[in-house]
């Protein structure tokens, strides 16, 4: 109310000074009255400190010139330049806003990715650490099967006492050990093995040969039977290319009538040492 | 110089023409050439975007009724019109300053909730401690 009649006399007093008409709300004094303070109140007004002040000397100054009735146009002016003024201040304290949440979220972001990078390497030790249990484990496993680590990788021999003479059947005695080579390589698909049939020098090579192919596709067939995959075995017929013992007495060519289960952990050295 | 004849007749031109017939003073002259570069500057700072689009375009009509008012002689309206161009071109380069700075705020916001979501799925899977 106060305001009203304060406005009628102004516009009473302008009537006065050069009979023109003052209206009763003057739009662009009414905008600057209410961001001028809103922007003054911000937590944040000192980022804008200069056009603040701007602002409200432009603003006193139009509340004047409206108390004493002074021209529309002039306080329009002056209501204008506080009105953008604190549009400017309001502008400048929403970028610094958003600039301070950019740097907050700069450090968030390097924790929580701090955070996981060593989440993750937790992860790949544990993972690292089941890794060499596992291996262990199977190690331990082979070194049952009186596995011998050789350069080529744990080598499990199967004797000759375990195959019906001069044929390639598996005796019943073998499937134990089979049993527990399939479960070895069951447990870790990655797990390659290769192997080898062997002879002594009794017969012809063709017969030699093809008697150490025929002995090792039987094992691999009695592993498959078992459920062990197929892309884990390789298979190769030595003959009697590479005897372990002496040939000249039967206790020798029993040890070289064998075959051979090649256990490597890298597989490319399986496949290089099998030709 | 057409206009000096024409205008002749406006109380503020009169006033203009009794003051010394001399056009504006170098003060006015300078402050408006101030404000043609700050629109230029705002001009470029903007570019096409739409942020600040609105106050970038009532800074030129400000700015052309401070040569206006300049050529007519009046002094007072050129200062005042060259102003109003500042004060605009300077919103504007502030408003689309602030639409930059909020996107980039945003999409910090929107990567690091990305990254946390990918955090907690990974904690998700079962950790085993070390003493098995």
């Amino acid at each position: 109310m106060n305001r009203y009649s304060l406005i009628l006399a102004a516009a009473a007093a302008a009537c006065v000074a050069a009979c023109s008409s003052t209206p009763e709300t003057i739009e662009e004094l009414e905008t600057a009255r209410a961001v001028v303070p809103q922007v003054e109140a911000s937590p944040r007004a000192g980022v804008a400190a200069t056009n603040i002040s701007e602002a409200r000397k432009a603003l006193d100054q139009a509340n004047r010139l409206a108390e004493k009735g002074g021209k529309v146009a002039d306080i329009q002016y002056e209501a204008t330049v506080a009105a953008r003024n604190a549009q400017i201040a309001n502008e400048k304290i929403l970028s610094a806003m958003a600039r301070d949440e950019i740097e907050k979220g700069t450090a968030e972001r390097q924790a929580v990715l701090t955070e996981a990078r060593t989440r993750e390497a937790d992860r790949n030790a544990q993972s690292a650490r089941s890794a060499e249990e596992r291996a262990k484990a199977l190690e331990q496993e082979l070194k049952d099967l009186q596995g011998k680590k050789t350069d080529r990788g744990v080598v499990v021999t199967l004797g000759d006492v375990l195959f019906d003479t001069g044929k390639a059947t598996l005796k019943p005695g073998a499937y134990t050990t089979i049993d527990r080579l399939a479960t070895v390589l069951k447990q870790d698909a990655n797990r390659k093995v290769l192997i080898e049939g062997h002879t002594d020098n009794v017969g012809t090579d063709e017969y030699n040969q093809g008697l150490s192919e025929r002995r090792a596709a039987s094992v691999q067939a009695a592993l498959f039977e078992r459920g062990v995959e197929a892309s884990q075995i390789s298979t190769v017929g030595k003959g009697e290319t590479t005897p372990v013992a002496g040939n000249d007495n039967p206790a020798g060519r029993q040890q070289n009538r064998r075959v051979e289960l090649v256990f490597q952990e890298d597989r490319s050295r399986v496949a290089s040492d099998s030709d | 110089m057409n206009s000096w004849m024409t205008r002749a007749a406006a109380p503020l031109a009169l006033a203009g023409l009794l003051a010394g017939c001399s056009g504006v003073s170098d003060l006015t002259k300078e402050r408006v050439a101030r404000s043609e570069t700050s629109v230029q500057q705002a001009q470029q700072a903007i570019g096409n975007s739409e942020q600040g689009a609105l106050e970038l375009q009532r800074a030129k009509e400000n700015l052309d009724g401070a040569r206006k008012a300049m050529k007519d002689g009046d002094e007072k309206l050129a200062d005042r019109h060259a102003q109003l161009a500042q004060l605009d071109a300077e919103l504007a380069v502030s408003k689309s300053q602030t639409a930059a700075s909020r996107k980039a705020a945003d999409e910090m916001l929107a990567s690091i909730k990305q990254l946390r979501q990918e955090a907690e799925r990974t904690t998700d899977q079962p950790r085993t401690t070390n003493d098995q």
